[in-house]
C-alpha cells in the first residue's frame, strides 16, 4: 500500500481505511459452503440449502463484524521511554473507541512485533509492544498495524497507521569500560560549606544554618548570632572530550563516552561533554543534563568514510 | 506455525464434532453407527494427551471403514454418508493447533449436510442446525484463542449472543436467497440411491412379511381436499398392482409398463386434493383411486400403477383430481385375462376346489360368486395381526382351519378363490383410510395404513375393487377406531390425551413441509400467483434475487456505517458543523479548543461570527460544565444542526 503521509495523533480509523480479505481458512470455508449449496440445489434439498445459506451468510456477516472491530477506533497516543540501543523499546499505544462497542483481541503490530490489546467499552486500551532496537539515533514509529481475525477467523481485517512519532535511541554504553578520565589531583578545588572538617571562617547567622553550625562562644561575645563555615574539598568537574577517545573506532568512541556520561552521573560528579563541532555541554549533573548529553551522543553523525 | 489450543477450547471443539456426528449416526444402520461412535470415542480418548501412533490410527480407520463395508451392500448415498461419518470419527486424532481445529470443524459441517440428504425429519433438522450453530461458536472461540484472548474468562453466553448476532445479520440475505435464488428444475447429476431401503410400500407381497409397515406409525402423506371429501370407505390410495403368484409371493407384471393405459371411465363426484408425499426413495406413487389423469413426471402402466420418473428422495407435492370409477378396462386383452386367471399348480387344492364348486353352483353369475366369498368371510373370519407362519398350503389352512388373518391373507385367499372360479382377479396394494387432523383440517395417511385388496374383472364394468378385509374389520381399515388414532399408543402406554399434542405437532410439520421442504422450481415459479403473476420466469427471479441481495447487502453496509457512529447526538451535531466549515477550508484543528476555533472561523466569515461564537460557548458549557439538562442539550444539538457557515 502507498504510504500515507505521517499522521498527527489522534488518528481515527474510519471505514475507508479498514481492509478486509479472507484468510486461507476463509477461502476453504467458502469452498465448503459453495459445495454444500451446489449439492443442495442439485438435489433440491431445502434443509441442506438452508444450512449452506445460514453458514454462508453468517460468514459474510462476520466480515462486517470484523470490519466493525476496527472502524471507529482512535489511536490516542503513542509513548515510549528512551532506551539504549540493544534494549527493547517499551512502546505503549493507547486506543479508544468513540462508540460503545467493546473490542477484544486486537492484534497490534509495530516493527514486526505483535501485541494484543483489549479496548473495553468507553475506556482506553493500551497495547504494550517491546520493539527491539539495534542502532542509536532516530527511531521512527513507522507503520503500526491493527488487525483482527475475529469473530470467526474467516477474514483478516486490518488497518495501517503511520503516526508521526519517533524517539531517540541512545547509544549503547561500553560494557566494563574504563573509569572516569580524571584530571590530576593538583587541580582540586575547595568551596565553603556548612559541614566539613576544617573551619574556613565565621560569618553572621543566616536563616537555615543548622543548629550545630552556630558558633555559640563567638556569638556570646558578639551582639548577634554567628555561624561557623567549613572548608569542603570538592571533586573537580569531569571533562569528557571527544579528543580523548578519537583513537577508538567511531561507534566504540561514542559507546565509551556514553559509558563515562552514565558513570559520572551515577557517581554524582559534574561533567561536561565536548563533541566535535558542538559547543560544550555542562559542566552540570542531573537527569536533564544526562539526557542532553545522551541526546547529543545519539545524534552524532555516522562514521565518516 | 499455528497457535496451539488449550484444553477448554479442545473440549468445545470435540463437543461440536460430536454434535455434528450424532444426527448422521442416527440415520445409519445401527451396527455401523455403533462401530463409528466407538471408533470416535477411542480416537478422542487415545489422542487426548499424546499423538496417536500411525499404526493405531490405521487400525481405527480400518475398523470404521470395515463397519461400513460390512453393513452396506453397495455404493450408494447412504454408503457415502456412512463413509463420511467413519472418516469424521477418526479426524479428532489431530487437534493440537488452531489450524487442525479449524479443519476439523470444516469437515464436521458436512455431517449435518449429509444427514439432510438422508432424512429431512424434524429431529434431524433440529439436531443438524444446533450442530451448525455450535460449530460456529467453536470457530469464534478458535479465533479468540488465535488472538491470544484469555480463555479462562471466556463466556459461552457472550459467544452465543455474538453468534446469534451474526446469524441474524445474515438472515435477511439467507431468506432472500432461499426464496428467490432460481432453483434447478431438474438435477445436474442424479442423487445416488440408497443401498438399504426404508420400510414402506413395496412392489411385491409375501404374505406374513408386512408387519413392520403395519406397525410403523410414521406419516406417508398428508392430504388436503379442496372440495368434496370422499367417504372413508372410498379412500383407497392405489399403489402397486400384483398379478403373478407362485404360492408364496405376489409380483407385478413388468410387461404392462410399456403398454397403453387401459380405458378408464370416471363418474361424478370429483375429489380435488393436494397430496404431500413424504420421501420414500422409491418411484412407486400411491394416489387416490382413480386419478383423472397421470400427473406430470409420472408414468402410468396399463394396470393403473403410477411411477415417478425419478425416485422420491425429497418431499413431493401432487395436485390431483380423482373420481370413482365407472368402468376400467372393459375390454380385457387375452394375455392379461390369462395372466389374471393363472394359479400355481399343486398349491392349496381345497381352496381351488371351493372356487370351482362356487362356479358350478352359480353358473354364469360372477357377482353371486363374489358375494358368496364375501359372506363367507364376514360370517366366520376374524382380523388379527398374529398369524401362524405360512406353510406350503397356507391358504387352505387359513380358509378352512385358522380363519384368522389380516389384509394379505384375506386378499390372497379371495383372489385365489376367484381365479379358481374363473373370474380374472388381481391384488392391489396401497393405503386405505386416513386420519383427519382437525387442527389444520387435513388428512394423514400413515405407513400403518398400508393395505392390500383385490380387483375382480366383471363384464361391462371391468376391474372392480373388492376388499374382503373390509367385510371383516372395516373399522380397522378405515382408521375409525379410537386406538388407531396416531400418538395414542406411545412409549408410555395408551394415552388419549396425547392425541391433541400429536395433532398440533403434525400440523406444524405440515406447515414446515408447505413452507420449506416442498419448495422447488415449480412452486418457486408459482410463488407470486396470489399477486396475479401466474409463472415467474428464471430471468425475473434472478432480477428479483439481485434486488433482494442489494437490499440485504445495503442493510449490512448500514450496520457498518452505524457501527462507527458517535453515540452522543450533541457531539454528532458538533462534528457535522465542523465538517460544514471544513468544506470552506475552516475545519477545526484536532488540538484546537472549540472557542478558539470559533474565533478563527468567525474572523474568516464575519456574517456568521457571532452565531458561531455563541454556539461554541454553549457547546463547551454543555460538554464540560456539570448539570446541563437534557432538554438544553437537545435544543443545542438542534441549533448546531441548523447553523450554516
Amino acid at each position: 500500500m502507498r504510504r500515507r503521509s505521517d499522521e498527527t495523533l489522534p488518528i481515527r480509523i474510519d471505514r475507508r481505511r479498514v481492509y478486509v480479505l479472507p484468510t486461507r481458512f476463509g477461502l476453504a470455508y467458502m469452498l465448503l459452503v459453495g459445495t454444500m449449496g451446489l449439492g443442495a440445489l442439485n438435489y433440491n434439498n431445502n434443509p441442506a440449502f438452508l444450512l449452506a445459506l445460514l453458514l454462508g451468510t453468517a460468514g459474510l456477516a462476520s466480515l462486517v463484524f470484523a470490519h466493525l472491530q476496527l472502524s471507529g477506533l482512535r489511536m490516542e497516543s503513542l509513548a515510549a521511554d528512551p532506551v539504549h540501543a540493544g534494549d527493547p523499546l517499551d512502546l505503549r499505544i493507547a486506543l479508544v473507541a468513540d462508540d460503545p462497542r467493546p473490542r477484544q483481541g486486537l492484534r497490534v503490530v509495530a516493527d514486526g512485533v505483535v501485541a494484543v490489546a483489549d479496548v473495553p467499552a468507553g475506556r482506553a486500551g493500551i497495547a504494550r509492544i517491546a520493539v527491539p532496537t539495534t542502532h542509536r539515533g532516530w527511531f521512527d514509529a513507522g507503520r503500526v498495524e491493527l488487525a483482527t481475525t475475529r469473530p470467526l477467523g474467516l477474514a483478516l481485517a486490518w488497518s495501517w497507521l503511520f503516526p508521526a512519532r519517533g524517539w531517540l535511541v541512545y547509544p549503547r554504553p561500553e560494557r566494563d569500560g574504563p573509569p572516569l578520565p580524571d584530571a590530576p589531583a593538583a587541580g582540586a578545588r575547595t568551596r565553603p560549606s556548612v559541614a566539613g572538617d576544617d573551619i574556613h571562617q565565621i560569618r553572621p547567622y543566616r536563616a537555615g544554618d543548622p543548629m550545630r553550625a552556630i558558633a555559640w562562644k563567638a556569638s556570646a561575645r558578639s551582639t548577634h548570632l554567628l555561624s561557623r563555615e567549613y572548608e569542603q574539598p570538592v571533586d573537580a568537574d569531569v571533562r569528557l572530550d571527544w579528543a580523548r577517545v578519537r583513537m577508538l573506532e567511531h561507534e566504540a568512541a561514542i559507546s565509551r563516552l556514553t559509558h563515562w556520561v552514565e558513570l559520572a552521573e551515577r557517581l554524582g560528579r559534574r561533567y561536561a561533554l565536548q563533541l566535535p563541532g558542538q559547543s560544550v555541554l555542562g559542566p552540570a549533573r542531573g537527569p536533564e543534563h544526562l539526557h542532553a548529553c545522551l541526546d547529543a551522543l545519539a545524534r552524532m553523525p555516522e562514521a565518516p568514510r | 506455525m499455528s497457535a496451539r489450543i488449550d484444553d477448554g477450547t479442545r473440549r468445545w471443539l470435540l463437543a461440536a464434532w460430536a454434535l455434528c456426528l450424532v444426527p448422521l449416526l442416527l440415520q445409519l444402520a445401527p451396527v455401523t453407527a455403533l462401530a463409528t461412535a466407538t471408533v470416535g470415542a477411542l480416537t478422542v480418548a487415545m489422542s487426548w494427551r499424546h499423538t496417536l501412533p500411525s499404526v493405531l490410527k490405521l487400525t481405527l480407520i480400518a475398523l470404521a471403514v470395515g463397519a461400513v463395508v460390512a453393513n452396506y451392500p453397495g455404493i450408494g448415498r447412504d454408503t457415502g454418508c456412512a463413509l463420511l461419518a467413519a472418516l469424521l470419527a477418526i479426524k479428532p486424532a489431530e487437534t493440537a493447533t488452531v489450524r487442525d481445529a479449524r479443519s476439523l470443524v470444516g469437515f464436521a459441517l458436512f455431517a449435518p449436510f449429509s444427514t439432510f440428504l438422508l432424512d429431512a425429519g424434524p429431529a434431524s433438522l433440529a439436531l443438524g442446525f444446533i450442530a451448525a450453530l455450535v460449530s460456529l461458536l467453536v470457530l469464534l472461540r478458535l479465533s479468540d484463542a488465535e488472538a491470544g484472548l484469555d480463555a479462562v474468562h471466556w463466556s459461552p453466553r457472550q459467544a452465543l449472543l455474538a453468534i446469534g448476532r451474526l446469524a441474524l445479520t445474515g438472515l435477511p440475505l439467507a431468506l432472500a436467497a432461499f426464496w428467490l435464488f432460481p432453483r434447478l428444475p431438474g438435477p445436474l447429476w442424479g442423487l445416488p440411491d440408497r443401498t438399504l431401503s426404508k420400510p414402506g410400500l413395496s412392489e411385491r407381497m409375501t404374505p406374513g412379511q408386512w408387519l413392520d409397515a403395519l406397525n410403523d406409525d410414521t406419516v406417508a402423506m398428508r392430504i388436503r381436499f379442496t372440495g368434496i371429501v370422499p367417504a372413508r370407505s372410498e379412500m383407497y390410495w392405489r399403489g402397486a398392482v400384483l398379478w403373478d403368484f407362485d404360492g408364496a409371493t405376489w409380483l407385478p407384471a413388468p410387461g404392462l409398463v410399456a403398454r397403453r393405459a387401459a380405458d378408464l371411465a370416471l363418474q361424478p363426484p370429483r375429489w380435488r386434493y393436494i397430496a404431500d408425499v413424504e420421501p420414500t426413495d422409491d418411484r412407486l406413487l400411491a394416489l387416490l383411486e382413480f386419478p383423472a389423469s397421470a400427473p406430470t413426471n409420472t408414468q402410468r402402466s396399463a394396470d393403473g400403477t403410477l411411477h415417478t420418473t425419478a425416485p422420491m428422495t425429497a418431499l413431493t407435492r401432487w395436485q390431483m383430481d380423482a373420481a370413482p370409477m365407472q368402468s376400467f378396462a372393459a375390454d380385457l386383452p387375452l394375455d392379461e385375462r390369462q395372466r389374471a386367471l393363472a394359479l400355481p399348480r399343486g398349491f392349496n387344492p381345497r381352496t381351488v376346489a371351493l372356487g370351482q364348486q362356487w362356479r358350478r353352483e352359480a353358473g354364469g353369475n360372477d357377482r353371486a360368486i363374489i358375494l358368496r366369498a364375501l359372506n363367507m368371510v364376514h360370517a366366520g373370519f376374524a382380523y388379527s395381526l398374529t398369524v401362524p407362519p405360512p406353510g406350503r398350503n397356507w391358504i387352505d389352512d387359513f380358509v378352512f382351519e385358522g380363519k384368522v388373518g389380516y389384509c394379505q391373507q384375506f386378499s390372497t385367499a379371495f383372489v385365489v378363490e376367484m381365479r379358481a372360479a374363473g373370474i380374472p382377479a388381481r391384488i392391489v396394494t396401497g393405503y386405505a383410510g386416513g386420519y383427519h387432523n382437525p387442527v389444520g383440517d387435513y388428512w394423514v395417511v400413515r405407513n400403518s395404513d398400508a393395505h392390500a385388496w383385490a380387483e375382480a374383472w366383471l363384464p361391462g364394468q371391468g376391474w372392480t375393487r373388492v376388499d374382503p378385509t373390509a367385510a371383516v374389520a372395516p373399522d380397522r381399515i378405515y382408521d375409525t377406531l379410537a386406538d388407531r388414532a396416531p400418538g395414542a399408543a406411545g412409549a408410555l402406554g395408551r394415552f388419549a390425551a396425547l392425541r391433541p399434542v400429536w395433532e398440533v405437532s403434525d400440523n406444524l410439520r405440515r406447515g414446515w413441509n408447505d413452507f420449506v421442504l416442498g419448495f422447488n422450481a415449480d412452486t418457486q415459479a408459482r410463488m407470486f400467483s396470489a399477486l396475479g403473476i401466474q409463472r415467474v420466469t428464471p430471468e425475473t427471479l434472478l432480477a428479483l434475487f439481485a434486488f433482494a441481495m442489494a437490499i440485504a447487502l445495503g442493510w449490512m453496509l448500514w450496520l457498518l456505517a452505524r457501527g462507527e457512529r458517535v453515540r452522543d447526538p450533541l457531539l454528532r451535531a458538533w462534528h457535522a458543523l465542523d465538517r460544514r466549515y471544513a468544506r470552506k477550508g475552516l475545519g477545526r484543528e484536532p488540538d484546537e479548543p472549540a472557542e478558539a476555533w470559533a474565533q478563527r472561523a468567525g474572523e474568516a466569515r464575519p456574517t456568521s461570527r457571532s452565531a458561531l461564537l455563541a454556539l461554541a460557548r454553549r457547546f463547551s458549557g454543555a460538554r464540560y460544565a456539570p448539570g446541563t439538562g437534557s432538554a438544553e442539550r437537545a435544543s443545542l444539538a438542534r441549533d448546531l444542526r441548523r447553523h450554516r457557515p
